[in-house]
């Protein structure tokens, strides 16, 4: 079962992200409510995927990507944004970022995203 | 998608983020410049946009899309004008809890407020809302 860390400053978000991968086999193993979370939750669970919106408090999701791949090389990152978002999501790629999924979430596109970067790390 | 539990939800924490989206437009009022309320408003703006879009809400998703705009637009000129400019962020805050409000009554989102939506729209030749 991979295990799956979310981080999103709204809760909504981060229930609505649960919602649509536990029924499919990943185990949510903890979730973070911003930049700074992200990292040290990160360092302490070593989850196989971090789902992780873009604009958070106190740390932005880009330089929460740059402090986890340098923890990890290896660490696979998927970026959450909204339409409208496209600069900030190259940066992200750029800054390691494995994928990237659009709000507002299609339970589908989340799925087959997941799963594709999940293949790639094995 | 269990629309009650995310309306219940969203309600909730937009109920919260406009709080906080308050206290941030006064700490403006006192000083424009402040890039952390700036900063603030541009991401509880965002925060609301992304659950309002979830779950269809297109009049709270407009406005508040317009909104965080607007933000990014003083943030890079590193101040709300004033008095156009701070008169603009307060309606756009009474807007999203007038909007918010409506769904919280009456279980619906009501129809987009376009004369706000059209005056918070970022100005192309970045006036910086003085000409809203």
């Amino acid at each position: 079962m991979k295990r799956v860390l979310i981080a999103d400053d709204a809760s909504f978000m981060r229930q609505m992200i649960r919602d649509i991968i536990e029924p499919e086999g990943y185990e949510v193993v903890g979730e973070a409510a911003d930049g700074v979370d992200v990292v040290e939750k990160f360092r302490r669970l070593h989850p196989d995927v971090v789902m992780m919106d873009i604009v958070m408090p106190k740390r932005s999701g880009i330089d929460a990507v740059k402090a986890i791949k340098a923890a990890d090389a290896g660490a696979c990152v998927v970026m959450c944004s909204a339409l409208g978002q496209e600069s900030l999501v190259i940066e992200a790629m750029q800054a390691g970022a494995r994928d990237f999924i659009v709000k507002p979430f299609k339970p589908d596109a989340v799925l087959a995203t997941l799963a594709k970067v999940v293949e790639k790390a094995e | 998608m269990d629309l009650a539990k995310y309306r219940a939800l969203f309600l909730e924490e937009a109920t919260e983020h406009l709080a906080e989206m308050s206290r941030a437009c006064l700490a403006l009022e006192k000083d424009p410049a402040s890039g952390d309320s700036i900063d603030l408003v541009f991401r509880l703006a965002h925060s609301i946009k992304g659950m309002a879009a979830a779950l269809e809400y297109d009049a709270v998703t407009r406005l508040a899309h317009r909104l965080e705009d607007r933000m990014a637009v003083w943030r890079a000129q590193g101040r709300v004008d004033v008095p156009e400019g701070l008169a603009l962020l307060f309606r756009g805050l009474e807007g999203l809890e007038r909007t918010i409000g409506a769904v919280r009554s009456t279980g619906v989102c009501p129809e987009p407020d376009e004369g706000l939506i059209a005056a918070l729209a970022a100005p192309p030749d970045g006036d910086g809302g003085k000409k809203a």
